[in-house]
């Protein structure tokens, strides 16, 4: 996993971890956002549900005070009292009904100072029966004027008006959540109720006013506290606020509506609000399932005059839209936040690219320097770390370039080193060879000389007492020819002999330093003293002042003479030589060469002319440029011949200013 | 010498043929030659006969040739020796001159050759009459290298050097008929032949060298008057010069004049 992130490319690396951070940082914060929003939100809803449910009571309240107020000044009212002194019927029917229907009441009757009743407005035949263990016509009957809410009993609204006991009858309507009860319907009323007593002029209660509304089916306080609080608010067609009056834990004043859009009463609250509420006297204020919608909720006692709970108020606001809102809320802030990333996502690709890119650049610029591009560059557009990187990358480059550069300066001069060093080794080889040959001619030589000698030495000394023998008869015949000749040729085999260990005699070279110039024309003045090439003529080109040269002097006098005297032997018919000396090319050794306009050495030969024994002279023994050659390589010099038959022949000797000891191998 | 009168001349060589060559060759009615094929019975021989002239090979198995010489001078320093020697032995022949060897001669040689030399071993004792000879300076000049009884060397500027023959070479010779000198240019060796001289008798005697170099000048005043070699040897009856190149080497082979 870790390998596999390592393996990415660097740019996704990069936006991997900046979307981990912007992810884990976005989800974060959406999640505690949401949380904390949903809960703002929601006591936001729950403070307002608190602020409706006061107001609501205030219009409840207000409407208990009306109907106080409607009691109390008629109370107040002299027609009403000498009517009902007079027990005058008619005439308080007459104006008590005005009142009832002027101001709404369901109901507004009349005690005498005893609680019986006098006259019912709404049901006039029923009078007579006793009210005065009814908790607000006791109180008024003390001389109080009281108001407030309260179970109405069957019986007494059958009294009161038997529409009414009929409107407060309601069937229960299965409800989810709902506490059961062993009833299945509600005769009783819930009414507001005021009651105020008749005093005469002594003060005494004469009797007693009371009136009221039933609150069953009756949405009059419900709808105006919906529209005063809530403005007649809708979401989606259906009332976001709503209102219920409770008798007990079922709805009989209601503006929340069923599937059908019917209010819905007759349906029950749940039975958690139901122990909250009616049975420990708490608000309950929180998400709460109304008939079939999730509302906010809030939910108060409603107590009689005994303080006793026979209700409740409720005020409700549809969850919905505070979800919508929140769901909203989140959806925007869940959007900015996806923009918001990616806007960074956008930022963060820009900010890659320019970091990448350099170094995408600079991988290029590796690969194709790789494959031998050296002259290829980094651009460097920064100067941050990258283009520093950059910068030292191009460094790095030039020194590469400059290496290989040296490199292949180097190489070549290796090439060309080892092809002189090659060279060189085939000059040592030949030479090797060349002194091989001599070494073991030398070894050989030494060997049938001494051999050779002593067989020599018998034939020499008999050959000779023969002739002599001949010559005392003085017989020079035939025999005398022939041994003549024998003596001749052993003399001559004396000769090769001694030629051969001349050859292989081991001397040290004496070695002293030496200006060859004046070797030269010391040999030369030799030359000219020697009559047989008086029609020759010598020139010397000799450069001056050059550097003295560690040499056997006689060693390579030698050579010099036989050059010479080779060269000579060349023109037979007179001609010139030219002699030379100067400083090799290379500064490193004397160059010395004996020209001639001699016969030439044809091709064949040229190859052979070092070999010992070789010769083309018919006395020469082939010895004298085989000891040239072993005396020069001796020297660590070389011998380089060009001839051209008919026209001449140039050998060059080059010896070396220093030299290093070679000591040849050879002699006994 | 014999009672006949003869002079006795004993030759050492461990071949037999050689032997033999050698006696066919100076075998006269002056000479009584023997022969032994090893030092060993070189030596008893000589006890026996006392001989005038031993020629001995340098190189033989056994007792070798420079053994013999050292054996018969300390017992008779006056006896005569000559030692045959192949031509790498050169330089151990010129150390037995050194050694008190009359002479040496190389292989291989000539009946002529050899005849010359045994003539001018013996001769001393005959030619004392030559009154030339007399005349002979025999004391060296100090300061003169010289191989014995054959010749001098005295070092010039540089590496050259005069060469002249020693009187007692000049002596044992006798008359002079011809001197053969060498030619500019030639390089010559140590102990080998460097000029001829002919007696009256004919015999060619050589004369060894006692340096090696190149000959750079000649006395040519010598050609005309070979007197010079006898009136003065050690200065104007000089050989030749040469541009020495071994001469360390070569004055060690040499005995120096006090």
């Amino acid at each position: 996993m870790l390998q596999k992130f390592l393996d990415l490319p660097l740019r996704i690396k990069f936006i991997l971890s900046f979307l981990l951070v912007i992810g884990a940082g976005g989800l974060i914060s959406l999640f505690l956002g949401t949380r904390l929003e949903h809960r703002t939100i929601m006591s936001l809803a729950e403070a307002k549900v608190r602020h409706d449910l006061v107001s609501a009571w205030n219009v409840y309240n207000e409407k208990i005070n009306d109907i106080r107020d409607i009691v109390l000044l008629n109370s107040l009212r002299d027609s009403i009292q000498r009517a009902l002194l007079a027990r005058d019927r008619e005439n308080l029917l007459r104006i008590l009904s005005l009142i009832r229907r002027e101001f709404k009441l369901d109901i507004l009757s009349l005690t005498d100072e005893e609680g019986r009743v006098v006259l019912r407005t709404r049901n006039p035949e029923i009078y007579g029966d006793d009210l005065s263990s009814d908790p607000f016509i006791a109180r008024a009957l003390a001389g109080q004027v009281v108001g407030g809410t309260g179970i109405v009993r069957r019986e007494i609204l059958m009294k009161e008006g038997e529409d009414l006991a009929s409107k407060a009858y309601l069937k229960f309507i299965p409800t989810p959540k709902a506490a059961p009860r062993p009833e299945d319907h509600e005769e009783n009323g819930l009414m507001l109720m005021a009651a105020s007593p008749l005093l005469n002029s002594q003060g005494k209660v004469i009797g007693v006013l009371y009136g009221g509304i039933l609150l069953n089916r009756n949405y009059e306080i419900v709808d105006r506290v919906k529209d005063i609080v809530f403005k007649g608010e809708k979401y989606k067609g259906k009332e976001i606020g709503t209102v219920t009056i409770f008798q007990n834990d079922l709805r009989i004043s209601t503006n929340v509506t069923d599937e059908s859009g019917q209010r819905a009463i007759g349906t029950r609250a749940s039975q958690e609000v139901v122990e909250t509420v009616l049975k420990n006297g708490k608000p309950w204020i929180g998400r709460a399932f109304v008939v079939n919608h999730w509302y906010i909720a809030a939910y108060e006692p409603i107590k009689d005059l005994n303080n006793q709970i026979i209700g409740m108020l409720y005020v409700g606001m549809m969850e919905k839209p505070y979800i919508d809102l929140r769901n909203n809320v989140m959806l925007t802030f869940t959007g900015m936040a996806g923009l918001t990333s990616i806007i960074l996502l956008l930022i963060l690709s820009a900010v890659t690219s320019t970091i990448i890119k350099p170094l995408q650049g600079m991988v290029q610029a590796t690969q194709r320097i790789a494959q031998g591009e050296l002259n290829h560059r980094v651009a460097v557009d920064s100067r941050d770390e990258i283009g520093q990187l950059a910068e030292s990358f191009n460094r790095m480059t030039e020194n590469l370039k400059l290496a290989n550069e040296n490199l292949i300066q180097w190489s070549k001069t290796l090439e060309r080193r080892v092809e002189e060093r090659t060279r060189e080794l085939k000059e040592m080889q030949d030479y090797l060879v060349q002194s091989e040959k001599l070494a073991s001619l030398g070894k050989m030589a030494a060997g049938i000389a001494h051999e050779i000698n002593n067989p020599l030495t018998s034939i020499l000394i008999n050959t000779h007492l023969l002739l002599e023998k001949l010559e005392k008869l003085d017989k020079k015949d035939e025999f005398y020819e022939n041994l003549s000749l024998i003596a001749e040729e052993t003399s001559r085999c004396t000769q090769i002999v001694r030629g051969l260990l001349e050859f292989a005699r081991e001397s040290k070279p004496q070695k002293t330093q030496t200006d060859i110039n004046d070797l030269i024309e010391r040999t030369v003045l030799l030359l000219e003293n020697k009559a047989s090439f008086q029609n020759i003529r010598i020139v010397k080109q000799l450069k001056p002042d050059l550097p003295l040269i560690l040499l056997d002097r006689a060693k390579i006098q030698q050579v010099f003479w036989n050059f010479m005297i080779n060269a000579c032997e060349a023109m037979p018919h007179g001609g010139q030589l030219t002699i030379t000396t100067d400083l090799s090319e290379n500064k490193k050794a004397i160059e010395i060469r004996f020209i001639d306009t001699g016969v030439g050495i044809p091709p064949e030969h040229i190859n052979k002319i070092f070999d010992p024994f070789f010769t083309t002279k018919p006395s020469g023994t082939g010895l004298g440029l085989a000891i040239c050659y072993g005396i020069i390589q001796q020297h660590n010099g070389a011998i380089e011949v060009k001839s051209e038959p008919g026209r001449g022949t140039v050998f060059t000797l080059y010896l070396p200013l220093e030299t290093k000891d070679i000591t040849m191998k050879g002699g006994n | 010498m014999t009672a006949t009168g003869k002079n006795k001349i004993l030759v050492v060589d461990d071949e037999i043929t050689v032997c033999k060559s050698i006696r066919q060759a100076i075998l006269s009615e002056d000479y009584e030659v023997d022969m032994a094929l090893s030092g060993e019975e070189a030596l008893g021989k000589d006890k026996e006969k006392n001989y005038d002239l031993i020629i001995t090979d340098l190189m033989m198995p056994g007792m070798s040739g420079l053994d013999l010489l050292k054996q018969i001078k300390a017992s008779r320093p006056e006896a005569k020796v000559v030692m045959i020697t192949g031509y790498p032995t050169i330089r151990t022949a010129v150390e037995s001159i050194k050694m008190g060897a009359f002479d040496y001669i190389p292989k291989p040689f000539t009946p002529a050759e050899l005849r010359a030399l045994v003539s001018r071993a013996i001769k001393p004792q005959e030619a004392e009459a030559v009154s030339e000879a007399k005349a002979v300076e025999t004391k060296i000049p100090a300061g003169y290298y010289y191989l014995l009884g054959h010749t001098w060397l005295k070092l010039e500027e540089g590496n050259q050097a005069k060469i002249g023959v020693m009187p007692d070479f000049l002596n044992s010779i006798g008359i002079i008929t011809q001197l053969e000198l060498p030619r500019i240019g030639d390089f010559i060796s140590q102990g080998e032949v460097c000029a001829k001289i002919t007696d009256a008798d004919r015999f060619v005697h050589r004369v060894w060298s006692p340096a090696t170099g190149r000959v750079i000048e000649i006395n040519v005043n010598l050609l005309q008057d070979n007197s010079l070699l006898r009136r003065f040897p050690f200065e104007e009856g000089y050989l030749f010069r040469i541009e020495a190149s071994r001469l360390e080497e070569d004055l060690q082979g040499l005995l120096l004049a006090k």
